[in-house]
């Protein structure tokens, strides 16, 4: 039975990382598939902006509302943020702007609370952060408040994601300390004074100005922009369109999952299928061990029923049975245990039926290959032995 | 004893092992009949070809030349095994061990039961004969217990049980009295006796016991190979 609990576990093991694999994808394309966009237009020859950075001027967003095909705009703007709450643990989320006053979050799978109401200090999060509604968070200069809460979004890191409006979520992600700000207006005004430019008074003003009062300093860029097709128009025609502009890229939400996945992922998946397959080969190094151990504790009674006349197939059907049975209560115990504890992991592991299904199929055959180093030796087991005492 | 053809004849049956200066001759054209129903005791010091002859008659070894018949049927013919010879065993043969041999994690009854249904005999019928003889045998109150719950002297009648209940034309006993007291050992020879005689089979004891020879119908004594009786 202890056996049995060792491969269990073992098994266990296989199973939870298929289903760490499976987490990793529905983690990687959640966010993108939760934010239905058709077309995405991203920096010039990048991938961006899920497998890599990109940066679009903010009125790119204006420009593609002009386009014919195009219903509606959204500017995506994301970064991670890793805070201490007061009095809590410490948190760590995706923040995601949304095009407000256009976009509330309204199309957000939310479980809990309500889209957003107002364009400033409310957010939406995922329920895997564990903020509750209601709750109230500083981040930067200003208290935000959970008014919403979803499910099953996070970013391809496997960080909850938590909405915003997108000047909140650039005014977090630009948030810089008075003496940040001091120094940053001081190298500005050094500058203007080592430039001809310093003789006009007008200008000697503005250079002390804050920043978004400048009108040489344009707004924080965006990482890309979503667009949303107007019905009758097909993905490839407007993406035609678009793609006439020199400085985007466009990809569409399928060409999105493929560099998520073929970038992202890839290497992670390849990295859990060898570690996958080096289990499946130890688990079956170790079942043929105890097969193989287990027919030696047997042999004198295999002897004996040669000795009796029992037909070949019985005495290697009774081997197969013992290393089926062996798989048998080692995979159920590895469902059970992996149903009750793979819940408590921190992030995502997705076991699905048809994963559950391939594991059987795998002990199966496991068992298989395991009984036949056994089978070899109690057909070699000499009936002689029963009559040596 | 019967009138009929006798449970087990050998003709010729020879065995060496090794060439030149390791050739053994370990069984020399050993003729013999045994009528259903005899007990016959095999005598003879360590390495005369006891273990050799009871391994031939038992179809675990091969003889080099020579043949066999038990039950009516030839089991080996011109030193070469004829016929099913796991069917043979399963029917035709039972064995008796210095030990019992019982298998530890099956209980006095399944024990017995085994033999049965290595012969695809039906659950009720093995369970019911299996019953039986463990009461005919006077163990039937331990049909439960495991081998090693018993004493040595009813692990043996379970053994015995188990040797007869397939109602075999001939019974091979290697030292049975061996490990037992010398009241515990007739009872043993006793048993083969009766089984004998009631189920009509043959029954080879070999053994250096002389104490219970009494209860033998014959004596097959064997030295270098030779068999004389």
């Amino acid at each position: 039975m202890l056996t049995a609990v060792g491969l269990g576990l073992l098994l266990t093991i296989v199973l939870g990382m298929t289903g760490i694999y499976n987490g990793i994808i529905v983690d990687a394309t959640a966010l993108p598939d939760s934010l239905r966009a058709d077309l995405w237009i991203v920096q010039r020859d990048t991938r961006g902006p899920f497998a890599e950075l990109s940066r679009l001027p903010a009125d790119l967003e204006e420009r593609a509302r002009a386009v014919p095909g195009v219903a509606s705009a959204r500017s995506y703007v994301a970064h991670t943020i890793q805070r201490d709450v007061p009095g809590g643990p410490q948190i760590r989320f995706t923040a995601l702007g949304l095009s407000w006053p256009d976009d509330h979050g309204a199309d957000l799978p939310l479980v809990e609370g309500r889209p957003l109401s107002q364009a400033h200090f409310e957010f939406i999060v995922d329920r895997s952060l564990g903020l509750a509604l209601g709750t109230r968070i500083p981040l930067g200069r200003d208290i935000y408040t959970v008014v919403g809460i979803t499910e099953g979004i996070t970013a391809s890191g496997g960080d909850p994601v938590a909405f915003f409006t997108r000047s909140d979520a650039q005014k977090i992600q630009f948030d810089k300390s008075n003496e940040a700000i001091r120094l940053d207006r001081e190298a500005r005004t050094a500058r203007f004074r080592r430039s001809q430019l310093s003789r006009n008074p007008d200008l000697a003003r503005m250079s002390t100005a804050p920043a978004n009062q400048i009108p040489a300093l344009g707004p924080a860029p965006v990482s890309a922009v979503m667009l949303n097709l107007a019905p009758g128009y097909q993905a490839e025609e407007v993406r035609g369109r678009l793609s006439q502009w020199k400085d985007v890229t466009v990809y569409t939400q399928a060409d999105q999952h493929q560099l998520i996945l073929g970038g992202i992922v890839e290497k992670t998946k390849r990295q859990i299928g060898l570690f996958r397959a080096l289990l499946v080969v130890i688990s079956t190094i170790l079942m043929s061990l105890i097969i193989y151990t287990m027919t030696l504790d047997k042999i004198h009674s295999i002897a004996l029923l040669k000795l009796l006349g029992a037909r070949r197939t019985v005495i290697l059907g009774m081997i197969l049975q013992e290393a089926l049975l062996l798989g048998g209560i080692a995979y159920t115990l590895a469902i059970v245990l992996g149903n009750t504890i793979f819940e408590l992991f921190p992030r995502r592991v997705a076991v699905e039926n048809s994963d559950r299904l391939l594991l059987l199929l795998v002990v199966f055959v496991i068992s298989i290959v395991a009984s036949i180093f056994g089978m070899k030796k109690a057909l070699a087991a000499d009936p002689n032995e029963v009559l040596a005492g | 004893m019967s009138d009929t053809a006798p449970a087990v004849e050998a003709r010729l049956l020879s065995r060496h092992y090794g060439e030149g200066n390791t050739y053994v001759k370990a069984l020399d054209k050993a003729s013999f009949e045994i009528q259903a129903g005899e007990v016959v005791a095999l005598l003879g010091p360590s390495g005369s070809g006891k273990s050799t002859l009871l391994t031939i008659l038992g179809l675990i070894n091969q003889p080099n030349e020579g043949s066999l018949r038990i039950g009516g049927e030839d089991v080996i013919r011109d030193g070469q095994l004829v016929g099913n010879t796991n069917l043979v065993r399963r029917r035709q043969l039972g064995f008796v061990f210095q030990r019992s041999n019982l298998i530890p994690f099956l209980n006095a009854q399944d024990n017995i039961r085994l033999v049965l249904d290595l012969d695809d005999v039906p659950g009720r019928v093995a369970r019911r004969r299996a019953r039986d003889i463990l009461e005919e045998l006077g163990v039937a109150d331990r049909a439960t217990h495991f081998p090693v719950q018993l004493s040595g002297g009813q692990q043996q009648r379970v053994a015995i049980a188990r040797a007869l209940v397939h109602e075999p034309a001939l019974l091979l006993a290697d030292e049975p009295t061996a490990s037992l007291d010398k009241e515990r050992g007739r009872q043993v020879m006793e048993l083969f006796r009766t089984a004998a005689r009631e189920r009509n089979a043959a029954v080879l004891v070999v053994t250096h016991d002389h104490r219970s020879l009494d209860l033998v119908d014959r004596t097959f004594e064997i030295e270098d190979g030779v068999l004389s009786h």
